[in-house]
């Protein structure tokens, strides 16, 4: 039936949005503490805001932020890769 | 007593689940092909285990219907396996199945004698309960050379390695919501008792003093010892 692979889309849409949620407020959390640490260490001189601050900054532009996404991504390539092989 | 009740919970949650894998997850029978045909089938308080709502060509909505079947016999040459070849739809269990059809031509073209057997590799999943009239689901075949063929079942080992390690992600991430979003109020609050309690100490401190110097203060009225 055409529309049930529609509501497998939205259903699996909602669902994979909060894993991307959670992942990405994890992966934020993480972040956050490793430069708390790292500051703690004393290791680093100045700001210990503006430290954490400047490296949240750096964490949103970078890739491993980006890598999040593979949570939709990878779920819809094993589903092609199961029907490919299930029915073909 | 708790802990027994506790333990109980678990044993019972993690038995519940390796069930649930066990019927969902693929497995390869090594079997020769005796026989495939249709049959009108009442589906009834069984229905859980059978194909149910829009999938396939509709025909699946309805409790009394045609579904395929095939025969089949292991390598010991008594014990029989009974598949139903069915679609899945596209919710649950997540095979997109949707060539039942071809899968049955396939079978039948598969079919063969004792005298030349020709040994079926088929992935199903499900399983078979007489007592429940229930089969499992015939989800592909292919030829091997005998039966005795090894079988890697690679899909189970991604899927469980994939399932525990998304476990143990969870897990992860509930320690560090826990560490670093519940903890800092827990122990704001507890701050918070601490001046609580402090100010109350210092209070009946000062109370105590307060009343500790009336009574000085009354006891320098009282008639003194006669000498």
């Amino acid at each position: 039936m055409i529309l049930g692979w529609v509501r497998l889309a939205v259903l699996g849409f909602v669902l994979l949005s909060v894993v991307y949620l959670l992942v990405s407020l994890y992966s934020k959390s993480v972040r956050r503490e490793k430069l708390e640490k790292r500051f703690d260490a004393g290791d680093v001189d100045g700001d210990r805001e503006a430290y954490i601050e400047t490296g949240m900054l750096e964490y949103r532009h970078g890739l491993r932020r980006r890598l999040i996404i593979l949570v939709y991504i990878i779920p819809v390539i094993t589903t092609v890769v199961t029907i490919y092989f299930v029915n073909y | 007593m708790w802990t027994k009740i506790k333990w109980g919970i678990r044993i019972a949650l993690i038995v519940i689940a390796g069930l649930f894998l066990h019927y969902t997850l693929p497995q390869h029978d090594i079997v020769r092909i005796t026989n495939t045909y249709n049959k009108l089938t009442t589906v009834g308080s069984n229905w859980m285990f059978f194909s149910m709502g829009d999938v396939g060509t509709g025909a699946e909505a309805s409790t009394n219907r045609d579904i395929r079947f095939i025969d089949a016999v292991y390598a010991d040459g008594t014990s029989v396996q009974v598949y139903r070849n069915e679609d899945t739809g596209w919710i649950w269990p997540p095979y997109f199945k949707y060539d039942s059809s071809n899968l049955q031509a396939e079978a039948t073209n598969l079919r063969s004698s004792k005298d030349a057997p020709q040994w079926v590799a088929v992935t199903h999943y499900g399983w078979r309960l007489a007592i429940l009239s229930i089969y499992p689901n015939a989800v592909g075949m292919r030829e091997v050379t005998g039966p005795d063929v090894r079988i890697i079942p690679w899909v189970n080992i991604i899927i469980l390695t994939f399932l525990a390690f998304a476990i143990f992600m969870l897990r992860r991430m509930w320690l560090q919501f826990w560490e670093r979003t519940i903890d800092p109020v827990v122990a704001n609050a507890e701050e918070a008792w601490d001046a609580v309690d402090a100010q109350a100490d210092s209070a009946r401190a000062k109370a105590q003093g307060l009343l500790g110097r009336v009574g000085a203060w009354l006891a320098t009225w009282r008639p003194k010892t006669p000498k």
